[in-house]
């Protein structure tokens, strides 16, 4: 065949050794996750469905719970900013830290920072931006992209991460990972001294508190919010729950479901600047929620994506994923939740990641482990649907109106099946469908036995 | 707001394509028992025993007295360090006492300096051996965040028994953390280090609250 | 919506059978078995003519109009109160789960409502629809089941379970990632043949390790898939629908 599939082209090409540790991570991450929720709670699914309906109520009253967001985020002086794409939302933190002079930026982990490009955006305009998040830290200064939502660097190994430190003067080669980790403490904890600003996502922002909750293993974002006067949230409008009380919801399942942790190690509860009397801390906080594609979501019929938390259990869990890697998406978001979320946000640019839905045996093991219980095959669906509703044609698949000729004429099917025997007599290799083919180089095809069960069924005897 | 024009547009904007893209059969807020968010270990009867439970299993050491505390600080070579001048006459003068350096100052230009830091907790969660910090009430953010060791004095009346309690007992403070064991990564290849940005060893420091009297003098 | 629970599926002795477009194709024997086994179980088993497929191959790719035109076919063959059983859990999935995404906005969806909820999985149909707890005689062989990705959630994984552990002498062997996917999917396994052939490849790699005798599934799709993968890599593997397994089992 000529066309083929760019995921199963990158599959086909992704180093065996690259393949084997996605593949492993992945295994592991999933059998922890399933370990943290079982042996924990007597009926996990409950609490996933009980997220999913939290999820799904506050994204059907968003324009209440965002406004009553604002209103307790700007009573306890917090600065509030819309933004309604990405270029907006940059240019509008861009201006933020401008006003304040604030040049040295230090970064803590955070997927919608990622979607809007926005290092690259405040690098460009002479700013230093710095991850903090260990694993970010490397794809920086890799110029390399993530490849989970995690797990950023899961495919990439020591020796890889070695040489690079080497190469940024970070120490002589050394692939321990305890050495890497430590040098990594050095380097970056002289940098969040130095910094003037730190820029964070959110995980939860509570509409009844105007609480914003952030959660991280390594304590980066607490670090980028402890020794500089200027903290910057950018959140996606989705990130809102309704009420503190339903923090015990997500908190217990996002960790689990994440890395098999009961909670994260470090989880804050930010309602503002720094209290009065604390030394360390922002004088002044900004939170800037992001729409960019996601009011359009909303009014579609994939609206449920939005309750996604970020978790990356469906990564791990998804086969496809574990074959080909995050970077096969060609966006953000790699895995399952990639494939529906990058064509929806893409707006305009739809046909360009429409193949991405298609990347799937729609085996349904995302859903199944989806803290939010999101039914992401039913939109992988709904995206082929849309894909092929805009006439946008994909490599590799067979057209369907024929079989559909076929299936709804039973005479001429019954027929066809009988007929087909024939096919028996001719060497499968010589068949010119070019599906049979790609099936054949593969696999061998049973024979061709159709019409015995019908003629059985006619002229048996009935016991 | 910031008063910029533009701003004001992008919000009624945003409101208005929200309103717009409601659906005609909204999900209702789903009624719930705190009780079902309660994991295996989130009934503990005895909260001060299932804490130490809880926060031990998570790598973290809990320590009543200055004995153990003192030989932990001496065995892992962290010698020097922070104590919040409110806990010094609990702890801090101890272990000057017992010949290690105690500051109640916290320099940022000496942050290096510091090898352990003693800070208050203000609470903590027995289901998860979580440590509960507030700004309230933590001295300096960074002298519990900089040190390789954080020592965490936490008054065992102050221990929630889970997570949906905890929450309840949010109260007015700005700035509330959870430390649930030591900062950890496992980036490279998996592999589980601990102690990235934040402490490698969180220690809880259990002690009545009676027992804290009034701020004493700094020394180092 | 998709938060509701499953509406109550219909009881009788007097059922439809739908043998799936494979079975039609490919695989006699199991539709054979599938008659019988309901019939042991005091079934009356009647097989429209006129059926085909229930058009997942064009819903899978997208094409739901044409997916539509089948379903509609379908639907009418299969018209009534009957239940309708099915030997594979994904065209049972079809029509208990995906027609009602493409009939969503549709007017005549409310007739695959009814007709998604009086179909039935096999194995489902006999342990919690004619509630079943056994099945009796006994098929001495060490047996690595296959779950078929359509039958998550489903009431057939543990009806399969029920069954084929209550067999005389037969041993259910588990492996390594059972809950992976085969990798057949329909058209994806044509599209994506290296993700596809790599996956079902790994799910050889596990059962064979264990050295069954058989793979038995609710699904012969995926156990197409598998054996002509462990067939072009010489391997050998064999394999039998479930209901060949009950067939077999039964006391002559
Ligand atoms: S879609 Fe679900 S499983 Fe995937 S990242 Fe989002 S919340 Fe996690």
């Amino acid at each position: 065949m000529s066309a083929r599939q760019p995921i199963d082209q990158f599959a086909a090409s992704l180093p065996g050794d690259r393949r084997s540790s996605v593949l492993g991570s992945c295994q592991a991450a999933t059998s922890k996750r399933l370990t943290a929720l079982a042996d924990d709670f007597a009926h996990a699914d409950d609490l996933r469905r009980l997220a999913a309906r939290i999820k799904q109520h506050t994204l059907d009253h968003l324009d209440t719970y965002l406004e009553a967001a604002t209103a307790r985020l700007e009573e306890q002086g917090v600065k509030v900013h819309f933004a309604s794409e990405a270029e907006e939302a940059r240019s509008l933190i861009h201006q933020i830290l401008a006003e304040r002079g604030a040049k040295r930026i230090v970064k803590a982990k955070s997927m919608v920072t990622e979607e809007i490009h926005l290092n690259d955006y405040l690098i460009d305009r002479g700013l230093e931006c710095l991850e903090t998040d260990l694993g970010e830290f490397i794809i920086q200064i890799d110029g390399d992209i993530p490849s989970h939502i995690i797990r950023p660097i899961t495919h990439k190994n020591r020796r890889e991460i070695a040489q690079s430190f080497e190469r940024e003067g970070l120490g002589a080669y050394n692939d321990d990972p305890e050495v890497i980790t430590r040098r990594a403490r050095v380097h970056l904890r002289d940098r969040y001294m130095k910094s003037q600003a730190g820029i964070t996502g959110a995980n939860f922002v509570c509409a009844d508190s105007g609480r914003i909750v952030l959660v991280t293993n390594e304590g980066n974002s607490r670090f980028s919010m402890a020794p500089n006067p200027l903290h910057i949230a950018v959140v996606g409008i989705e990130k809102i729950i309704p009420r503190d009380r339903d923090l015990g919801v997500f908190l217990n399942l996002l960790a689990r479901s994440a890395t098999g942790q009961r909670l994260t190690v470090y989880t804050e509860f930010l309602r503002g600047p720094k209290a009065p009397g604390q030394p360390s801390g922002p004088e002044e906080m900004h939170v800037v929620f992001l729409d960019n594609g996601r009011s359009r979501i909303l009014g579609s019929d994939c609206r449920e994506i939005l309750r996604c938390i970020r978790c990356g259990a469906c990564q791990n869990v998804c086969p496809v994923y574990r074959q080909a890697s995050g970077h096969a998406y060609r966006s953000t978001y790699g895995g399952p939740i990639g494939a529906v979320l990058t064509p929806l946000l893409a707006g305009d640019d739809f046909a360009a990641f429409a193949d991405l839905p298609k990347a799937s045996s729609l085996c349904g093991a995302c859903r199944e482990v989806c803290p939010v219980d999101i039914p992401i095959p039913d939109m992988l669906l709904k995206l082929r649907h849309q894909a092929h509703d805009a006439g946008i044609r994909s490599p590799g698949a067979p057209p369907m109106a024929p079989f559909a000729e076929l299936a709804t004429r039973p005479v001429i099917w019954r027929g066809a099946m009988t007929l087909s025997r024939a096919a028996n007599l001719v060497p499968t290799q010589l068949l010119p469908v070019p599906a049979l083919q790609s099936w054949l180089k593969l696999r061998t095809l049973p024979h061709w036995r159709g019409g015995e069960f019908r003629q059985w069924m006619a002229t048996r005897k009935k016991p | 707001m910031d008063g910029h024009p533009e701003e004001a547009m992008n919000r009624n904007d945003l409101f208005q394509k929200l309103r717009a893209s409601a659906p005609a059969s909204p999900e209702p807020y789903p009624d719930y028992d705190d009780a079902m968010l309660l994991s295996r270990t989130g009934h503990p009867t005895d909260l001060e025993a299932s804490f130490r439970q809880q926060f031990t299993s998570i790598n973290g050491y809990a320590f009543d007295s200055p004995g153990p505390l003192i030989s932990l600080l001496r065995a892992t070579a962290n010698t020097r360090g922070y104590c919040d001048p409110a806990l010094f006459p609990i702890l801090g003068q101890p272990l000057a006492d017992a010949g290690l350096e105690v500051s109640t100052l916290y320099h940022r230009s000496r942050y290096d300096d510091y090898q352990f830091g003693i800070t208050r907790a203000s609470g903590a969660i027995a289901e998860t051996g979580t440590l509960i910090l507030t700004d309230e009430q933590t001295s300096d953010r960074l002298a519990a965040l900089s040190p390789w060791v954080h020592v965490a004095v936490l008054d065992p009346a102050t221990i929630a028994p889970s997570i949906p309690e905890a929450i309840k007992r949010f109260g007015s403070s700005v700035n509330i953390i959870w430390v649930t064991g030591p900062s950890r990564t496992a980036d490279v290849e998996g592999i589980l280090i601990e102690g990235v940005h934040g402490p490698g060893v969180q220690v809880a420091y259990l002690s009545p609250v009676l027992s804290w009297t009034a701020p004493a003098s700094p020394s180092f | 919506m998709s938060l509701a629970a499953a509406p109550t599926k219909p009881v009788s002795h007097r059922v439809l059978l739908m043998a799936t477009c494979l079975c039609d194709a490919f695989f006699p024997e199991a539709a054979q078995a599938t008659v019988q086994v309901l019939e042991s179980a005091g079934c009356e088993v009647l097989f429209p003519q006129d059926q085909t497929c229930c058009g997942q191959p064009a819903f899978n790719s997208g094409d739901f109009s044409a997916s539509r035109r089948v379903a509609r076919h379908t639907e009418t063959v299969f018209a009534g109160e009957l239940p309708v059983i099915v030997p594979s859990g994904s065209c049972a999935a079809m029509h208990m789960h995906g027609n009602a995404i493409q009939f969503e906005r549709e007017p005549d969806a409310a007739r695959f409502d009814d007709l998604g909820r009086r179909t039935w999985e096999l194995c489902d149909f006999l342990v919690h629809g004619l509630g079943l707890t056994s099945w009796p005689g006994s098929f001495p062989h060490r047996i690595a089941l296959h779950h078929s990705c359509h039958t998550r959630g489903s009431g057939t994984r543990s009806a399969m379970q029920t069954l084929l552990e209550s067999i005389d002498g037969l041993t259910l062997v588990p492996f390594a990632q059972e809950d992976q996917c085969c990798g057949f999917g329909g058209t994806f396994s044509v599209s994506f043949p290296h993700v596809s052939g790599s996956m079902g490849t790994l799910k050889l790699d596990h059962a064979l390790k264990e050295t069954p005798e058989f793979m038995t599934s609710a699904d012969l799709s995926c156990l197409m898939h598998l054996s002509g993968l462990a067939d072009r890599q010489n391997r050998p593997f064999k394999i039998l629908h479930v209901a060949q397994i009950l067939l077999a089992s039964l006391p002559r």
